[in-house]
C-alpha cells in the first residue's frame, strides 16, 4: 500500500520558544527548526500501517529549501522517499494554496495513494485545515482525530476521538482517503543516524517548473486570504505587587488577597 | 487572478450566514453565539438577512435559531445525513450556502466545526480564517475583517478575503456572548432536500470515561487554580482542587502537566488550549510560556505562585507570590478555612 504523509518543518514545541516583543516575530537564532516536527505522530502512525502491511511512506513538505533537514529525520525514522516542493513562487501561501500545491504533488508522485496522514494541527499556525483541504482538492472522503486505523479491503476502520464531546467513534471510510492523527496518540520511534546519513538518495525536491502549477494560483497571490493589518495585542496592565516571606506569612496575606477580590465570600454562602 | 477561480458577482452575495452544529437534539451554544455576532455584522451591513444552516434537524431547532437572531433557517433534510460524517455534511452544508449565497459564512470551531470548515470552503473555492477572535466589516467594501491571534498571541492579524465569496471564518466557543432569546422574533424557515454518495459511514461512538476531577470546566468558571509542570506530581493537583473548591472554581493546567498525564487536555490553558477570562487566576508551578499566557490575559487578576522571581509569569502578574507551593497552598487551605468558620 502506498502511504504519504505531509509534514510541515516547524520550530519544536518547547518552552525555549521566544518571541522579540520589538517585531513580534519569531526568534529563530539558535532554535533547532528542522530537528524536530509536530506532525511526529503522523509520521509514526504512517510507519505503523506500513509496517503492518506492507508498501511504502512517502513524506512531502511544502517548505523553503531549508526543510530538507526535516524531511531528512523522518527518512531516519524509517520513511522509504520524501519530496520537498519548494519554490519561490510557494512563499506566502494561505491554506487554500500550500494544499494546493501538496495535492498537486501528491497526484503527480504518488498518484496510486491509498491514504494521505497528516497531523492534527501545525504549531506555527493551528488551522488544521490542510488536511481538510487536501482532501477536498483530491476528491477523496477524510477523517480528523484518528488514533488507530486499520485497512479492510478497499475500506479503512479508523478510530477516533473528540476531546471536546469526550467521545470515540469509529467510521468507516472508503479509499483512497486523507485522515489527521489526533495530537499525542503516538509513541514516534527515534531517528536511526545510519539511515539519516543516507538520506539524501531517499530525497527528491521539486519545484513549479516540474508541477507547472498556474503562477497566480500558489503562493501569496495564489490565497484567497490575505493579512492586512498587525496590530499588537492589547491587554490589561498587571500591578506587579511580590508577595515573598515566611510561607504562613505569604499565606495570610494571599488568604487577604482572595477575600478582597471576594471570591472567599461567594463559597461561604455554599457551605 | 488564480485561473482556478471561477468568476464571480460578489453583488449577487448577501447577508450573513451561520452553521448551526447540534448536539443531538440541542443546538450548540457556539452556534447561538455567531448568530449573535452574525446580526451586529449584519447591521452595520445596512440591515441584511441573518441566515442559519442546520442539518437533519427538527423544526424546534429552527424555531430556536430564530428566536436567537435568524431571520432564516435553512433545515437540510435527508434521512441519510441523520447521523453526521465529515465529508458528506461538508457537500451537504456546501451545496446550500453556493445556492444562497451569502457574503459571510461563521462555523464554530468545535472539534467537528473545525473538521468540516476548511472543506466547506474548499468546496466553494474560497478562503477561510480559524480560530478569529473579534470579527468586523468595512461598509463600503463589505470586506469581513477576520481578526485573530498570531505569534504567540502577542500580535493579533487583520485578514482579509478581498476577491472571493463567501468570506468564511471559524471562531471557537465561548468567545463571543450568547444572544439573548426572544420568542417574539419571526423568521422563515425553509426546507432543503440536498443528495449524498455515502463515502464515510459511522459504525459506533462511546462516550469515553476520562479520569478528571471532580470540578467545572475551566471555560465557564469564575477562579481557576492551574498548576504547571512545578507541582512535580498528580498529587499536587489534589490540593490545587481543595484550593479551587474553596474558592468556588475549578482546576487548569499548562500544557507540560498535560502532557506528564496529570490532567486532562480539556483542562489546558493556552494557545493550543483553552482561552479564558475568569475573575481571578491563580498559577501554580507554572513559568509562563507566553503560549499559556495567551490564555488567560484577559483574566481579572493573576496570582503567580513560583519559587523563581523572575520566572514570566510573575512579571504578568498582579500578585507574583514567591515560594514553594508544597509550603504555601496547605498555609493558604487552613487561612482560608479559619477565616470560612
Ligand atoms: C506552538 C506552541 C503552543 C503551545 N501551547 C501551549 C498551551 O496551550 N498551553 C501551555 O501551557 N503551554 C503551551 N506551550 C508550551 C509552552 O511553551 C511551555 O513549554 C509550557 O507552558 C511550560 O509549562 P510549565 O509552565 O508547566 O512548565 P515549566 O516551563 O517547566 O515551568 C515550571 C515552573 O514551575 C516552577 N516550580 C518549580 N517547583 C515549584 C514549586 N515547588 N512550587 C511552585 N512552582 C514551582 C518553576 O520555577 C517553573 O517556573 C506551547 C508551545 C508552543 C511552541
Ligand atoms: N507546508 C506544509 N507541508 C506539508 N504538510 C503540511 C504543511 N502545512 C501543514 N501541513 C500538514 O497539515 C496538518 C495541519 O496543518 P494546519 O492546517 O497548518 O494546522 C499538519 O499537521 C501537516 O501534516
Amino acid at each position: 500500500m502506498k502511504f504519504v504523509v505531509l509534514t510541515k518543518a516547524a520550530v519544536p514545541l518547547s518552552s525555549a520558544i521566544r518571541i522579540d516583543p520589538k517585531t513580534g516575530t519569531l526568534v529563530r537564532e539558535g532554535v533547532p527548526l528542522t530537528a524536530n516536527v509536530w506532525d511526529r505522530d503522523a509520521v509514526e502512525f504512517a510507519l505503523e500501517m506500513r509496517d503492518r502491511y506492507g508498501g511504502e511512506v512517502v513524506a512531502i513538505s511544502m517548505a523553503p529549501p531549508t526543510g530538507i533537514l526535516a524531511l531528512e529525520s523522518l527518512i531516519g525514522m524509517g520513511v522509504d522517499r520524501a519530496i520537498l516542493a519548494s519554490d519561490r513562487a510557494f512563499a506566502g501561501a494561505d491554506t487554500w494554496a500550500t494544499a494546493h500545491v501538496l495535492a498537486k504533488t501528491i497526484e503527480k508522485y504518488v498518484p496510486d495513494f491509498d491514504l494521505v496522514v497528516t497531523g492534527e494541527e501545525t504549531i506555527d499556525s493551528t488551522t488544521a485545515h490542510i488536511g481538510a483541504q487536501t482532501a477536498s482538492w483530491l476528491g477523496v472522503p477524510y477523517l480528523y482525530y484518528v488514533y488507530n486505523a486499520e485497512v479492510r479491503g478497499r475500506t479503512l476502520i479508523a478510530k477516533r476521538f473528540l476531546e471536546d464531546e469526550g467521545v470515540d467513534e469509529v467510521y468507516e471510510l472508503k479509499m483512497p482517503a486523507v485522515i489527521s492523527v489526533l495530537r499525542s496518540s503516538q509513541i514516534p520511534r527515534e531517528v536511526k543516524l545510519s539511515r539519516k546519513l543516507t538520506a539524501r538518495e531517499h530525497l527528491q525536491i521539486v519545484d513549479n517548473s516540474k508541477l507547472g502549477l498556474d503562477q497566480d494560483c500558489v503562493g501569496l497571490r495564489g490565497s484567497p486570504t490575505m493579512v492586512v493589518g498587525m496590530s499588537p495585542a492589547a491587554y490589561p496592565p498587571r500591578k506587579r505587587i511580590v508577595i515573598s516571606g515566611a510561607p504562613g506569612e505569604v499565606a495570610k496575606k494571599v488568604a487577604e488577597v482572595l477575600r478582597e477580590l471576594g471570591v472567599v465570600c461567594a463559597v461561604s454562602g455554599l457551605q | 487572478m488564480c485561473s482556478l477561480w471561477p468568476p464571480i458577482d460578489k453583488s449577487l452575495y448577501n447577508g450573513v450566514w451561520v452553521y448551526l452544529e447540534r448536539d443531538g437534539h440541542k443546538l450548540k451554544d457556539v452556534g447561538l453565539e455567531l448568530l449573535g455576532k452574525a446580526r451586529e455584522l449584519a447591521a452595520k451591513l445596512g440591515g441584511v438577512e441573518v441566515g442559519a444552516v442546520l442539518v437533519a434537524a427538527g423544526r424546534e431547532l429552527a424555531q430556536e435559531a430564530i428566536y436567537h437572531g435568524a431571520d432564516r433557517v435553512v433545515l437540510i433534510e435527508n434521512p441519510e445525513l441523520e447521523t453526521y460524517t465529515p465529508v458528506e455534511y461538508a457537500k451537504a452544508i456546501a451545496t446550500v450556502v453556493q445556492k444562497y449565497k451569502p457574503e459571510i459564512f461563521l462555523i464554530g470551531a468545535t472539534k467537528r466545526g473545525r473538521e468540516l470548515a476548511a472543506y466547506i470552503a474548499n468546496s466553494l473555492t474560497t478562503g477561510i480564517t480559524a480560530d478569529c477572535t473579534a470579527l468586523d466589516v468595512e461598509p463600503q467594501t463589505r470586506d469581513l475583517h477576520q481578526i485573530r491571534p498570531t505569534f504567540g498571541g502577542t500580535q493579533l492579524a487583520i485578514i482579509k478575503t478581498p476577491h472571493r465569496r463567501p468570506q468564511m471564518a471559524s471562531v471557537r466557543p465561548g468567545v463571543f456572548p450568547k444572544p439573548p432569546r426572544d420568542v417574539g422574533r419571526v423568521g422563515e424557515i425553509v426546507v432543503e432536500r440536498v443528495e449524498v454518495e455515502r463515502k464515510t459511514r459511522l459504525l459506533a461512538r462511546e462516550r469515553r470515561v476520562e479520569i478528571d476531577v471532580d470540578l467545572p470546566p475551566v471555560e465557564s468558571s469564575e477562579v481557576v487554580v492551574a498548576g504547571g509542570r512545578g507541582l512535580g506530581s498528580g498529587e499536587g493537583f489534589k490540593l490545587l482542587a481543595e484550593l479551587a473548591k474553596l474558592l468556588g472554581g475549578t482546576v487548569g493546567a499548562s500544557l507540560m502537566a498535560v502532557r506528564a498525564g496529570w490532567v486532562p487536555h480539556s483542562r489546558q490553558i493556552g494557545q493550543t488550549g483553552k482561552t479564558i477570562r475568569p475573575k481571578v487566576y491563580i498559577a501554580v508551578g507554572v513559568s509562563g510560556a507566553i503560549q499559556h499566557i495567551m490564555g488567560v490575559m484577559e483574566s481579572k487578576t493573576i496570582i503567580a505562585i513560583n519559587p523563581d522571581p523572575n520566572a514570566p509569569i510573575m512579571k504578568n502578574a498582579d500578585y507574583a507570590v514567591v515560594g514553594d507551593y508544597k509550603e504555601i497552598i496547605p498555609a493558604l487551605l487552613e487561612e482560608l478555612r479559619k477565616y470560612l468558620s
